[in-house]
This record gives structure tokens, sequence and C-alpha cells, in this order.
């Protein structure tokens, strides 16, 4: 058994899916896109070019955001869609396991988040003019740790969608809670680094807009990054396990 | 019914799954076993619901067995439990000699289980897309397993529809693209929860034909659940009727179905004025029409002898006997008499030393499955 091959086949799956649907597809990027273009041409209005100062801030806010979406919703959202399609239990039963088989699926939803992040961020650069700096070596470890710890409280999410498999309305209040996440200003306020997105937003912001590359960063602060990057995908491992026990013993694998 | 008073209900067959024997290729010789299983969900004494109460039942390697019972008899669960996706209140399963609970990635290797027809494949791949997809999760490498895929194919019938997104195929195909992938893992043991519906006759038999080859040629154990009796008949070694989540009967089919045999017969005789009063007198008539000077009735016997009685007795009233045939139930009949839930009704099952004897009727509260 490889693993490659289950990554390999979960991403044809994913990208089968996204092709299958392609208007839903593309509004959801066109809805991100316009939130931002709201914000930029409406503060331009209001603020004039005074929103200029802080724009590569909410490029690169609006970027993480964008990722974290897609990894921490895509979690739940295929434990929902399995689960309406009859299909779970067959996951369920893979000799990889299941929790295996949704860390895969977790790999799958981090690289389609590449893809929509660097859209999005490219649709943003052509339209602001802005121009950010892009050290792959920097950003891409950098957006990796920022987007397990979304990815980890996906994986909660993805336990409650095992119990309960409708939790769509949550998806909505929590994509906006992301927003205050990734904009909490834990330069003033250090604690709230503990936060996940927090503190590889910041890192982030310091990485595209200042050009600091990765190793030039304080060790303390990549430190705390790690940390809460493993902390909160573990976390999110224990939730899911405890789920995953609650719907086995209730019977609701294969229910929808 | 006489012959009901000589059934019992099964008694757990106990048996030691972590020693299952193996035989020389390395299968193990019990291919599935249940141990005692019980379901509650809920507290049963606050409104809870048992759905299972004490099966256990097992299955040898290349065995068919069928898995009966009338809706909320527990048949969905008890297989959940086999497969590990319902976790069970006590007692045990394994598959392939692997402990299901303790082991559940380990027995994954041997199962393959298709539980919800055509909706266990996604509708947006294709054919071929499915099965690759569900080789991988299996943890096969498709590329290796391609020309088991286009025999499957070509066996079931599909194969020009390979390339076809699965949403536009009919129903039947969609059921059989669920089977392919349930088959194309090449698992030792399989699970198949109404395999057959939504088939053509022609398509249905070829399933059954290929279930057959799979488990005579390949040793591949298949329990499968179905409420086509004519299917479990025709395909089954051996069912287990479940009702109100308990065992009812585990028996091979034309053992139970001679056990239910009753000594009744289909008669046409010329029709003379004392012939029903002779009848009569011979066994319980259960059905009586006369026209044109033809009788034609059903008549149960009490015992074989009883059937000379009944020549000797038509012969006597005058008639000339023009047909008599015995009337054989078959597998439903079998069926709706162990189910039909008049409390009396129990199985043809020895104990594991042979003896029969009589118990009570099982006892179960709702029973409804989840």
């Amino acid at each position: 058994m490889s693993y490659l091959t289950l990554v390999e086949a979960l991403a044809r799956k994913r990208y089968v899916i996204l092709r299958e649907y392609p208007v839903n597809t593309l509004t959801q990027l066109a809805v991100t896109y316009m939130f931002f273009a709201g914000i930029f041409f409406g503060g331009q209005a209001v603020a004039g070019a005074a929103i200029t100062d802080s724009l590569p801030g909410i490029i690169v806010g609006f970027f993480v955001w964008t990722m974290a979406i897609t990894a921490f919703a895509g979690a739940a959202r295929s434990i929902m869609d399995d689960a309406q399609w009859g299909t779970l239990e067959q996951l369920y039963m893979s000799p990889y396991g299941f929790e295996r088989v949704m860390a895969a699926n977790a790999v799958v939803r981090l690289l389609e988040s590449f893809a929509w992040g660097g859209a999005i961020l490219a649709a943003m650069l052509a339209t602001t003019g802005q121009s950010l700096t892009l050290d792959v070596l920097t950003v891409v470890p950098l957006v990796v740790l920022t987007v397990a710890s979304a990815l980890g409280i996906g994986f909660v999410f993805a336990g409650l969608a095992l119990v309960y498999k409708r939790i769509d309305n949550i998806f909505g209040l929590l994509n906006f809670g992301l927003l205050f996440l990734i904009a909490a200003p834990t330069d003033q306020y250090p604690f709230l680094a503990v936060l996940p997105l927090s503190q590889g937003s910041t890192l982030l912001q310091r990485a595209m807009t200042d050009g600091v590359a990765i190793w030039n960063l304080p060790v303390v602060d990549l430190a705390v990054l790690v940390a809460t990057a493993v902390g909160y995908v573990a976390a999110g491992v224990v939730a899911f396990r405890f789920a995953e026990r609650r719907a086995r013993r209730d019977g609701l694998l294969g229910q929808y | 019914m006489v012959l009901q008073e000589t059934l019992t209900f099964v008694e757990p067959l106990g048996v030691d799954v972590t020693s299952s024997p193996r035989s020389d290729d390395g299968r193990v010789d019990v291919a599935v076993s249940a141990d005692g299983l019980r379901k509650e969900y809920g507290d049963i004494e606050d409104g809870g619901v048992l759905a299972v109460d004490d099966v256990s039942f097992s299955v040898d390697s290349g065995e068919i067995v069928g898995l009966l019972g009338p809706n909320g008899a527990g048949k969905t669960t008890t297989i959940k439990m086999l497969l590990g996706l319902v976790t069970p209140s006590t007692g045990s399963a394994t598959v392939a000699g692997v402990d299901v609970e303790e082991h559940p990635r380990r027995a994954y290797e041997r199962v393959g289980a298709m539980l919800e027809g055509a909706r266990n494949v996604y509708w947006r791949l294709s054919v071929r897309e499915n099965l690759r997809f569900f080789a991988a999760i299996g943890g096969a490498d498709p590329s290796d397993v391609r020309d088991r895929h286009d025999d499957l194919l070509e066996t079931l019938g599909i194969a020009e529809k390979a390339d076809v997104p699965v949403r536009e195929l009919s129903r039947g195909q969609k059921q059989k693209v669920a089977l392919a992938c349930t088959l194309a893992r090449g698992a030792d043991v399989l699970f198949l929860d109404e395999p057959t519906l939504g088939l053509d006759v022609e398509s249905s038999l070829d399933l059954q034909r290929e279930l057959q080859r799979l488990a005579r040629e390949d040793g591949v154990t298949v329990v499968l659940s179905s409420h086509d009796m004519d299917v479990v008949e025709r395909v089954c070694d051996r069912v287990v009727i479940l009702a109100d989540g308990r065992v009812a009967a585990d028996e091979r089919v034309e053992d139970l179905v001679e056990v239910f045999a009753t000594q009744a017969y289909r008669v046409r005789a010329s029709a003379e004025p004392g012939l029903r009063d002779a009848v009569a007198h011979a066994g319980t008539i259960e059905s009586w029409t006369e026209r044109d000077g033809i009788a034609r009735f059903e008549v149960v016997l009490p015992d074989q002898e009883a059937f000379y009685e009944l020549v000797d007795a038509v012969r006597e009233s005058g008639a000339a006997l023009e047909a008599f045939e015995s009337v054989d139930p078959d597998l439903e009949d079998v069926f709706v008499q162990i189910t039909s839930g008049d409390g009396s009704r129990a199985t043809a099952k020895e104990g594991r030393a042979g003896e029969r004897a009589t118990s009570s009727p099982p006892v179960t509260d709702g029973g409804d499955e989840r």
C-alpha cells in the first residue's frame, strides 16, 4: 500500500468533482474576489490614497483567508458530501484506516488551497497594481504551517459532521471568525499568537510585505508557529477520534 | 404446526475466533464469525432500542450465506457490526480470522462490502474512475488491477460503459458498478446488501453465477442480504434468518425447507358424493373446489402413514384419482413461517452437539434497524 497512491486517488476524485461543478467552483472564487474588490474599491472611495498603505496587509490577509477556508471547510465538507452520497462507509473500510484517508484528503485540500490562494493572490495583485515578495522557500513553509492550524480545526468540524452530518450553517459564521484570527494583533498582544492562524498570518505579513526570509525570522516566533500547528492538528485528530467512536457507537456512520 | 414444535432457537455457537484453524492455502476456515453480538441504542429501560440480541453464527471460507429477516430484524446492524462500522454493545466479530474491533485495518484488507447499492459509488466519476478510486482506497495500485477491472466490466456487461459517468447509467447499471467496485478489490470476504436489486433477470443470473464461481473457484466467502428469496435459494449454501434481533434459524437451505415440509397434497379426482367426507377423515382440507364433475382440493395429512389412508379413502368413496402432487414449501414459505411473529415461530437449527431441543421464542424490545 502506498500513501502516494491514496493521495493521488483522492486528488483525482477531487479534480473530477470540481470539473463537474464548474459554476460552483468559479462562484466560490468569484465571491472571495468580489469581497476583496468591495473592500478595495470601497476603501478607495472612502479613504482615498490612505488605503494604499494598508493594502499589502489586506492582500496577504485575504490570501491566507482563502487558503484557510479551503483547507478548514474542505475536511468537514467532504465528510458531509460522502455521508450524503453513501460513500462514507466505503472510505471508512479502507485498509489505510479512516483517519489516514482523512489525513490524505486534508493534504489534497491543502494542495487545492494553494491553487485557490494563488489564483486569488494573482487577481488581487493585478487589481491593485501592488507587488509582494513571493519567496517560495519562505512563503510555502509558512503557509503550510499556518494552514495546518486551520486543518486541525477542520478535523474538529469533520468529527462534528461525522456525528451531526449537516453543519453547513456553522461554516458561514466561522469563515468570518477566521478573518478575526488572521487579523489578530499578535505584535501588540503576543498571547494571541496561540490562536490558530494568527501567528502564521503575522509572519506571512512580514515575509511577503517586508520581504523577510524565513531564516531571518525570530526562532521563538517560528517555534510558536510550529507548536500551534502541531497542537491544533493533534487536538483536531483527538476530537475526530472521539467523534468517530461516538458515530460507531450510535450507528451514525452510514446515516445522513 | 406440528413440525414447528420440533424446532428450536439457535444456541450461540461460541466459536473461538482467535484460534480459527487455517487451511493449507493460508485462508482461515471460519471466514466470518459473530459471537454473542448485541446492540443497544440508548438505554433500553429509558426508551432505547435493542436492535440485535445475542446473535452468533459463523461462515466458513468459500461459503455463501444469506442473511435474511423482515425489515427491522437487525440484519443491517449485524452486518455493520461484522464490518466494524457499528460498535457492538457486547460480543465480538471476526472477519478472515481478524477481530474487527481490535484490528479493523487488517480486517479491511480482506473485505469488500456493498451496503447501499448504487449509492456506494461516486456518480460524477466514470465507471473506470470509480474502479480505480476504490481499488486505490482498498490498498491496491489501480494500474496493477486494470485487467481484473476489464474482466469484471465484461462479466457484468458494462464494458462499453467504462468511460461513462455513473450518473448517466440506468439504475441496474449503477448497481453493477457498485458491485464491480466491491469485487474489484479482490477481497476474500464479501458482504453484499441486496446485490441484485434493480438488475434485470439476465444480469441477476449473471451475477449469481459470478458469485457462485467466486465461492467455488476462488474460495471467496459471501454474506448476502436479500429480500429476493429466489436469489437466496439459488445462490446460498446456508441461510441465517433474523427475527426481532435474534437468530431465528441457521440452516442449510435444503435442510430448512425439508424441516418445514408438510404432508400437504394437491389432488384432482372425480367428484363423488362421499369424497369430501372421506378426505376429511384422512386429513385437514385446506381448499376445495368442484367443477364439471371434477374435485380439486388441498389436504394436509397428520403424518406420512396417513397418505395411504387418504388413497384408500378416495378409492372407497368411488372417486377416480386423476392427479396427485406433494406441495413442497420453498424458502419463501419457510421464511414467512419463521418470521410470522405469532410467538410460536421456531427454527430448525440444531445445537453444536447436534441435539434438538425446544425453547421459548425470543423476547426483544423493539428491534428497529438504525
